[in-house]
């Protein structure tokens, strides 16, 4: 009976401590994220951007089996059969974004896209903003499970990053267009600002979710 | 010994459909919300619901005694036959009811019949019971809602230990709950057959004899976990299907409450200690556990702002609270006729 309980403490904290990685691993990426796209800009495909590029490779595979372990567990230990749903989904959004991440890293080592020197300030912005706008997600979806409160105020801050990186994303978009670069490789930049733009847009639509998942876990 | 156990045979009936109705209330919700197997909460309930009725069921058989003292036992396999039928046509028309109410109904129709008075200061205690135990339920379980949030508000205690602390809590209102049970509803199922009671006492080892009323408890607890394990089932589907949109530590709650309130019907040393205190005493009465789960639920629905609140299922329930002792009344009254005019059987001594 002792040895029961004892492995039942065990197993949740196992799951609490899962719970908790999965969202370092967010934070941990947003961090290399911009460390990436700085060194792109400034070295093109070196070996440091290489091996930058391989840390976020690492940073997506231990999520993905963090994500595993989570959903087993979940379902292993029957535990928190009314919100089970609902963390399920949010661990599934969380992955999301952090192969996005992932995606666009791996899209810049395969494409290299020549980014002419005067967008480097407005695309590194753009990345800083969407950095923040994930790593802000990541730490409501983190009070999602401990503190409500805490959670409605970053999801604030989400929604105000995601609608400055908007705004960010249309005007160098604009610029890009009304250079005199030619049409291909317009397009390919375009394309670039979309997708990292598009990780803050995944990063909102997982606080819309986690927002709904509040109220019910309102008591 | 023979006759005797024919006679109670209507009063195990009755324990059945104690165990098959009324254990959804006690752990019905901790079912439904699949916090607890059906399996593990029944066992936990089962045990201590035969601890409250052996141990602690006879404080409430004292009031029902005062009420009436059916002192035949063809009467009070009549008058337990009757009660068991106004549950049964009760709950076939969908209402959850109170075997207290019934029972209560039918001890008052064999008073009338044998043109015996009713002691109406027990009668209004028993009336003011039904009217307070949801109101009392109800106060405690908004008590506790509004602590419980507030605790959490600030203990900032991360989803999945929450979820554990509930589950434990569950384990043991279940117990509680069972316990509360036995020690407050066991006199409506047995309560009649004690001034008839011909059981030899058992012995327990050398250390403990089982008085006759304790084993005749024993009996009526052994029929109600018997429905537990046979009945209750089909019971929890429905309250798992109303309770969906509870929480499960609403659900706690609400069967915390209920519990609390059995046991505070049914401690004769509180009722004392509020009397020494001066206090108005709460009497050993028999109340209905469905009554105390839907004052909970409704003290919960208002704090909550009475929007998700079915009045309509409400008015249902309380005007079957109303309808089973007049019928348990009449089933009474008209069976007794028979009993003894049909059958030749004694049904009262004077």
């Amino acid at each position: 009976m002792f040895n029961v309980k004892i492995s039942l403490f065990a197993r949740t904290r196992d799951l609490e401590h899962n719970i908790d990685s999965l969202h370092d691993k967010i934070i941990e990426m947003t961090m290399v994220f911009k460390e990436a796209v700085s060194i792109y800009l400034q070295e093109q495909r070196s070996e440091k951007y290489r091996h930058t590029s391989k840390k976020i490779k690492i940073i997506e595979h231990d999520s993905d089996i963090l994500r595993r372990e989570i959903e087993s567990k979940l379902y292993e230990q029957n535990l928190i059969p009314d919100l089970r749903g609902n963390i399920l989904e949010l661990v599934e959004n969380l992955d999301r974004v952090i192969n996005l991440f992932d995606e666009v890293a791996h899209k810049f080592y395969i494409e290299r896209p020549n980014i002419p020197e005067e967008y480097h300030a407005q695309l590194q912005e753009l990345v800083g903003q969407v950095a923040d706008c994930a790593e802000n997600m990541a730490i409501a979806s983190r009070a999602f499970f401990r503190d409500l409160v805490t959670l409605r105020d970053y999801s604030k801050k989400v929604y105000l990053l995601e609608h400055q990186s908007d705004k960010t994303a249309a005007k160098l978009r604009n610029e890009v267009f009304d250079s005199d670069l030619d049409l291909a490789h317009k397009m390919q930049i375009n394309n670039f600002i979309e997708e990292v733009a598009d990780i803050a847009d995944l990063a909102e639509d997982c606080i819309d979710a986690l927002l709904i998942f509040a109220i019910k876990r309102e008591i | 010994m023979l006759e005797y156990l024919f006679f109670l045979s209507s009063g195990l009936f009755l324990g059945w459909s104690l165990g098959a109705n009324d254990a959804s209330n006690i752990f019905g919700t901790a079912v439904g919300t699949k916090m607890l197997r059906f399996t593990t909460a029944a066992v936990i309930a089962s045990i201590f619901l035969v601890l409250g009725a052996v141990f602690s069921g006879q404080n409430t058989a004292e009031t029902l005694n005062t009420l009436g003292e059916v002192n035949t036992l063809p009467a009070a396999f009549t008058v337990s036959l009757s009660s068991a039928l106004a549950v049964l046509m009760m709950l076939k028309s969908g209402i959850s009811v109170s075997i207290s109410q019934a029972i209560v109904g039918g001890i008052i129709g064999w008073n009338v019949y044998n043109h015996k008075p009713t002691d109406t200061e027990t009668l209004t205690n028993i009336c003011a019971t039904w009217i307070f135990c949801p109101i009392i339920s109800g106060f405690i379980a908004v008590g506790l809602y509004i602590c419980v949030k507030k605790l959490l508000h600030h203990s900032k205690v991360h989803i999945l230990w929450q979820d554990m602390a509930v589950r434990v809590g569950m384990v043991l209102t279940t117990a509680l709950g069972g316990f509360a049970l036995g020690a407050n509803n066991m006199a409506n199922v047995v309560g009649v057959f004690i001034d008839s009671n011909v059981l030899e006492p058992i012995k327990l080892g050398t250390f403990y004899t089982l008085s006759s009323i304790q084993v005749l408890f024993l009996l009526g607890a052994i029929a109600a976990c018997v429905g537990i394990f046979t009945y209750s089932q089909r019971a929890i589907r429905t309250v798992g299907k109303n309770v969906l949109s509870f929480s499960p530590t609403v659900a706690w709650i609400v069967i915390l409450s209920q519990s609390l309130v059995l046991i505070l019907f049914s401690s004769e040393s509180l009722e004392r200690f509020l009397i020494s205190m001066n206090l108005p005493p709460i009497p050993a009465v028999p109340v209905s556990s469905t009554q105390a789960v839907i004052g909970a639920i409704v003290g919960i629905g208002l704090v909550k702002g009475g929007k998700g609140i079915k009045w309509s299922l409400i008015l249902r329930v309380v005007s079957g609270w109303i309808a089973t002792p007049i019928i348990a009344f009449a089933l009474s009254f008209i069976s007794l006729f028979f009993m003894e005019n049909v059958f030749k059987q004694t049904i009262f001594i004077p």
